[in-house]
């Protein structure tokens, strides 16, 4: 079934609230439309699902692959150029931890704006349904709603007191 | 009780108000508030960011003849080569300034933003520009690392002299430490980079469609698909989080390698476990002491009054008080383990970096970075006013400049030959070095490399974070409490 994007402005963030009630009683799932604003309100602000997210797992996996790369080069350097120094062991854990603890901080920094990149879904190709007032204080309801339910979904928006409804189609 | 959602009136716009108001105005004062209305803060930002005031004129251009004056110095140097290590002193002196300040300004926003400081908010941004002179960090370092004597003694051991320099690293051959040193130092630039990015991306969401030009295209591209999704909103805050708490543990980090291999290594016998941590305080304390100088010189001459209030500098400047004990405290700290210690290279040491070669310096730096600062910080009618903690870290500044001096030249003039580096103990105590005109190009370069930087960096983003500055706003509210008006601040989480 096709969908279609459809977006009520709202002034205020009660309004908003009130229009995204009005959806889940209608049958709207609340994975089909987000709340657009200009500033991050509180969590359950607005009555939204709660969003999970896995960023917190990219940071781990750089860091590991950062530490594993550092234990390598630490040890197969070291093993390679055995030079004794100061009566320590070749490989002496001391200075292989400056560079295992480096190479870690490295590969965590790196996954983590990979992860941000790619959680946040930034790349996305196409420019989706937007309205510039929204950086001036409106709130946004942006609904993806299957295409037959698009006439109730408008209805629902302006009944909420949107000041504006727009579609894709517009 | 009755509640307002702007804690301010107009009178606080012009700066004409004072605390005589209190009544009138709330026991808060009028110019104390943290955040200023929302509505229009956007279009307001980026109005402010396209026009230009004297100062800003000034700075740019100041900034730039500076910088030229530098890479004259730094190519008139290296006219000298890399050869004879001690003529790079300055340089290096200068580099670690530079690095001292700018690195540590963005952790000030990711901490404060930690601890949920309202007061923050109109710093954040000024402090997170910083990351921009990351990139000249990286360049500075270069030439620093070549500078730098090399780790094997090239006369070798001898009765005097160990085979190798003491440092941290292990000797292998195929580019450590240098290599080691410069990813960190790239490392600590993408992490810098990515936090500025990532918490400037709503405000170039929102301004990519009143910005012409470079800008525009620019926002769009950085910006990529930010449309204020919940979604978008917790991976930004969580983003900034981990972002923040990485970039604090690899700059520590990168403050140990540098002091460690450019100083302390460097003079004979000096071990020391008290410099790497007062060398990260006397860092805290500089970032904190340029990002008020620059949100003080913004307020006051740029044109940001009614949108940075007076609370940012009342509140940091009781951190900053903080920071600037802790320096002394660090520094009696290394003085009297040395003084008790009583060894012949201790006191070698301590004659040299503080009580004959460099005792001048010494003294003016504990002046500025202590002496004249202490009593502006501490008087609360500077700090009510606002000026006090600029004041003061224009003190700050000149001192940790003197310091750089007094620690890293001082370091690469500890040997009067090659192979003294490498000795087990300085002796006999060297004399002072002074800066000759290359040397006062490339510091006089340092300072303006990072005013054009930052200048730069205030034209092509949004200086001021406007989602942080509206979602504050959303967060307080004047209410009344008996006969007083109170400042109410929520905190949602």
């Amino acid at each position: 079934m096709a969908k279609q994007a459809i977006l009520g402005l709202f002034q205020d963030a009660e309004s908003a609230a009130n229009a995204g009630d009005a959806l889940k009683s209608a049958g709207i799932a609340d994975t089909e439309y987000d709340f657009l604003t200009d500033s991050p309100y509180p969590e359950g602000a607005f009555g939204e699902r709660e969003e999970k997210h896995n960023l917190y797992l990219y940071p781990f996996i750089g860091a590991l692959l950062g530490l594993t790369s550092g234990i390598l080069i630490t040890a197969m350097t070291q093993v390679a150029y055995p030079l004794e120094t100061g009566g320590k062991p070749i490989l002496s854990l001391p200075p292989m931890a400056i560079v295992c603890y480096e190479g870690t901080m490295l590969g965590a920094i790196l996954f983590t704006v990979i992860g941000i990149v790619f959680e946040s879904r930034l790349p996305k190709m196409k420019m989706g349904l937007y309205d510039n007032r929204i950086t001036q204080g409106l709130i946004g309801l942006l609904v993806n709603a299957e295409q037959e339910k698009g006439p109730e979904v408008m209805q629902i928006l302006n009944g909420a007191g949107a000041v504006d409804v727009k579609s894709e189609d517009d | 009780m009755a509640s307002e959602t702007q804690p301010h009136g107009g009178a606080a716009h012009d700066g004409s108000a004072h605390d005589g108001g209190a009544h009138e105005h709330g026991h808060f004062g009028p110019e104390m508030w943290v955040i200023p209305e929302s509505a229009g803060l956007t279009s307001d930002i980026a109005e402010k960011q396209r026009s230009s005031s004297t100062l800003f004129t000034v700075v740019l251009y100041a900034g730039a003849l500076l910088t030229v004056l530098g890479v004259i110095g730094f190519v008139l140097r290296l006219l000298d080569g890399f050869s004879d290590h001690r003529v790079w002193g300055f340089y290096v002196a200068a580099f670690a300034f530079v690095f001292t300040l700018t690195s540590s300004a963005p952790l000030a926003a990711c901490a404060f933003r930690f601890t949920k400081s309202h007061w923050r908010r109109p710093l954040s941004r000024i402090s997170e520009l910083f990351a921009l002179v990351s990139v000249v960090n990286i360049l500075l370092f270069i030439p620093a690392l070549i500078a730098l004597p090399d780790i094997l003694n090239p006369l070798g051991a001898s009765n005097e002299a160990l085979d190798i320099r003491r440092t941290i690293w292990f000797r292998v051959p195929g580019g450590s430490p240098e290599w080691w040193q410069f990813a960190g130092m790239v490392g600590l630039a993408v992490n810098s980079l990515g936090i500025l990015w990532l918490a400037a991306m709503p405000d170039m969401a929102q301004s990519r469609s009143q910005m012409t030009g470079f800008r525009a295209s620019l926002y769009r591209t950085l910006s990529g698909r930010w449309y204020g999704t919940k979604r978008q909103w917790q991976i930004q805050k969580a983003g900034l989080a981990i972002l923040g708490a990485f970039y604090f543990m690899l700059l520590v980090f990168m403050q140990f390698l540098v002091v460690s291999d450019f100083a302390m290594s460097l003079i004979p016998g000096w071990k020391d476990s008290i410099l790497p941590p007062f060398y990260t305080v006397i860092s805290f304390q500089g970032g904190l002491a340029i990002i008020l100088l620059m949100a003080y010189a913004m307020r006051r001459w740029g044109g940001y009054r009614e949108i940075i209030g007076v609370a940012p500098f009342w509140a940091a400047s009781k951190v900053l008080l903080g920071l600037t004990l802790l320096h002394t405290y660090h520094l009696f700290a290394f003085f009297i383990t040395y003084w008790y210690g009583r060894l012949e290279v201790e006191q070698n040491i301590l004659n040299y970096l503080m009580f004959d070669s460099y005792l001048g310096i010494f003294w003016a730096q504990l002046f500025f970075t202590f002496f004249i600062p202490f009593p502006i910080l501490v008087s609360n009618h500077a700090r009510r006013l606002g000026w006090g903690a600029p004041l003061a870290g224009i003190f700050i500044i000149i001192g940790l400049m003197l310091f750089h001096i007094r620690i890293f030249a001082a370091a690469f003039a500890s040997s009067d030959s090659e192979s003294l580096y490498y000795f087990f103990m300085l002796k006999p105590i060297p004399a002072a070095t002074f800066p000759d005109l290359w040397d006062i190009f490339i510091i006089l370069g340092a300072v303006g490399i990072v005013m054009l930087v930052f200048r730069l960096g205030m034209m092509l983003l949004p200086p001021i974070s406007v989602w942080e500055m509206k979602e504050g706003a959303m967060y307080q509210r004047v209410d009344t409490l008996i006969r007083g008006r109170y400042l109410v601040l929520g905190k949602p989480e």
